[in-house]
């Protein structure tokens, strides 16, 4: 009810809003691998890095003269514990620093599944909304139970006639195919002891919606970035916050849109992530304050949640790929 | 009809269909565990308002469609987007699910991605051209094969919830359930909403059709029609239980149990217009003059009360105390 003298706030839907940067650009995700691998492949990653890096800001700058650009990185610490944050981020500071590029925000990876106690995985999964494929008209299962999403009709699974006539094998079918299909089915999960094992792709849609201001959990922010002015961080990643800005930048975490600079390899994984997000219902509050705030800037974001995110894929400098593929 | 492909493109038509019932649960739930027991989605909170009755309502949940709408006059018209859904509990007691959505009056011939009807919840856009007629008087009719099925989509719901571990699936007394389906034709903004009709048929199943302006948004109509059914629904499972318990006739602790549940789990619901928008509060005016609904409810409340104390003045206390 709007405009009455009687209110009750229990009956009433808030969305808080969040401070928006123009654009997020991820300059680098580190995995056990690359820890492994020794800092000379840092020093290598971030020196090619650096030249997309002054190519998105170019870009950036096409849309505005002053763009807010806020970097950020990020450390696996969901799929494997490896160093602790004492040796790695100021192994990782100095390295960037040594390419001439700054990291305002640093996140563990396991901050997309649970974030001050909030899980934010668990959240996105009640609002996954599959796309229908023709026919659908309202007996299909709101929220995927298998733990699968797909963006299109699987393969009929198994002779299934009543009649006993076996059925040949039939196509899978893309529901937005363009004369041919190209279909894609994604593991959002795995079940392991009972516990849930969020897949990659899955953390890294979470990762998305929280880089593009679209994540609530009651109304409220979540993910906020937590100041970090010691010199010193922890000898243990539970111990660091989910979220740290690490320099004074005013520009915001979040943004209207992003940029993600990652090696080849990861492709699949992000086409992944793009068809998550294609099927996100995002809260509505929080979709319209950033509608309304990037068209009041004179950069609308595009309309489909997808589309606000940008990459840019390169080749693994000299030598490395091949550790980064086993 | 300019900019119907646009973003913001304006609807011209909403439809609904809303299922009353009794909550399967033997106690009442009060407002902690109807927020649990509504809670769809981890991160958005249920709706709790307490005054002037306890009212709770869930999150909307999306279900996406691909199919035809259902037409009267049997034209093929694919539809393609979301369809919004939403339960509702009532002082603990009467459990409400209703499936809606808006259309535009033209949509583009070709299915695009599916981001982009998400960005716009409970908006199905018709392939070419709506019939609009044809798609009201279909929706009210009930869906056919293979339609979109407002129907299923909210009895879906409806059992999701009473599957709820908190429930323990039984109840006070017998009743059955209701279906309401609405219609609401958008009219220019700033225009006065009206009730165009409102049907009674049978098999627990009652159609009503408005004139909704433009700025008042679709979910506004689902909650008036949430109210009108469960005011119908009182109406009817009270009238019911009167007619059962043969209150003419039948004397004795017999009549006094029967009409035991309704003292004690119904009368206190009748609260017309307690969570309806302010813009359409007006409409429950046109129901109060013919037939008149709290008319009727007056009506029946004042008999079973006089059937109670007349039976209190005739039987030493332990008949009430049977139930």
């Amino acid at each position: 009810m709007t405009g009455a003298v009687f209110q009750e706030t229990t009956a009433e839907l808030r969305t808080q809003s969040v401070p928006l940067a123009h654009l997020s650009l991820e300059l680098g995700h580190l995995y056990m691998e690359d820890f492994e691998a020794g800092p000379a492949r840092l020093r290598e990653h971030f020196a090619e890095v650096r030249i997309w890096a002054d190519a998105v800001r170019a870009s950036a700058a096409r849309r505005s003269k002053r763009p807010r650009i806020s970097t950020c990185f990020l450390v696996d610490d969901y799929f494997t514990r490896f160093s602790t944050p004492a040796e790695l981020v100021p192994m990782v500071l100095a390295e960037a620093e040594r390419a001439g590029l700054v990291i305002d925000y640093l996140a563990r990876e396991s901050a997309c599944a649970v974030a001050d106690r909030i899980e934010l995985a668990e959240s996105v999964t009640h609002r996954l909304v599959e796309s229908p494929p023709p026919g659908s008209h309202g007996s299909r299962p709101p929220v995927s139970r298998t733990g699968w999403l797909a963006n299109g009709e699987r393969t009929p699974a198994g002779p299934r006639s009543a009649l006993g006539e076996v059925k040949g094998w039939q196509p899978p079918q893309e529901t937005a195919a363009r004369n041919h299909s190209i279909f894609m089915d994604v593991e959002l999960w795995s079940e392991r002891d009972g516990r849930r094992l969020w897949s990659c792709p899955f953390l890294a849609a979470v990762w998305q919606l929280a880089r593009l201001g679209l994540l609530r959990h009651l109304g409220e922010p979540v993910l906020v970035p937590a100041q970090w002015t010691g010199t010193d961080f922890p000898q243990d990643w539970d111990r660091l916050p989910p979220l740290v800005r690490l320099t004074d930048t005013a520009a915001a975490f979040s943004a209207y849109r992003t940029c993600t600079l990652l090696p080849n390899r990861f492709l699949a994984v992000e086409d992944a992530v793009r068809l998550i997000l294609d099927q996100t219902d995002v809260d509505a509050g929080a979709l319209r304050q950033v509608a309304e705030r990037s068209a009041a800037e004179g950069m609308p974001v595009p309309a489909a949640v997808a589309q606000r995110a940008g990459y840019v894929f390169y080749e693994e400098p000299g030598g490395f790929s091949e550790a980064g593929e086993t | 009809m300019t900019a119907v492909r646009g973003r913001g493109a304006r609807t011209v038509l909403a439809c609904g269909e809303v299922r009353t019932c009794l909550l399967p649960s033997l106690q009442a739930l009060d407002a902690r565990a109807a927020a649990q027991l509504l809670r769809l989605r981890a991160d958005v909170p249920v709706r709790i308002s307490e005054r002037p009755v306890l009212h709770a309502l869930s999150p909307e949940v999306l279900t996406g469609v691909d199919c035809r709408l259902p037409t009267a006059d049997g034209s093929r018209v694919r539809g393609v987007g979301t369809v919004t859904a939403r339960a509702a509990l009532t002082e603990g007691r009467l459990l409400q699910a209703t499936a809606c959505f808006s259309l535009p009056a033209a949509g583009p011939d070709t299915r695009r991605p599916w981001g982009q009807y998400l960005v716009r919840p409970g908006l199905v856009e018709p392939f070419g051209k709506l019939p609009r007629q044809a798609t009201a008087a279909g929706v009210l009719r009930g869906a056919g094969r293979g339609e979109l099925d407002l129907g299923m989509i909210s009895e879906g719901l409806l059992a999701q919830v009473r599957r709820h571990p908190l429930l323990d699936r039984r109840v006070p007394f017998k009743s059955g359930p209701t279906r309401l389906r609405w219609v609401a034709w958008r009219t220019p903004a700033g225009e006065r909403a009206a009730l165009v009709n409102f049907t009674v048929a049978e098999g627990g199943l009652r159609t009503v059709e408005l004139r909704l302006p433009e700025d008042v948004p679709a979910s506004a109509a689902a909650g008036l029609c949430e109210d009108l059914a469960l005011h119908d629904w009182l109406l009817t499972t009270v009238q019911h239980l009167l007619d059962n318990s043969r209150l003419g006739a039948a004397d004795g602790p017999s009549a006094v149990g029967a009409l035991y549940p309704v003292v004690v789990h119904l009368l206190h619901l009748w609260m017309p217009r307690a969570h309806v928008d302010p813009a359409l509060g007006h409409l429950w005016d046109a129901l109060e003059d013919r037939p008149g609904f709290s008319r009727q409810w007056e009506n029946l409340s004042r008999r079973i009360r006089d059937r109670l104390a007349l039976q209190a003045v005739a039987v030493p206390h332990q008949a009430l105390g049977t139930r």
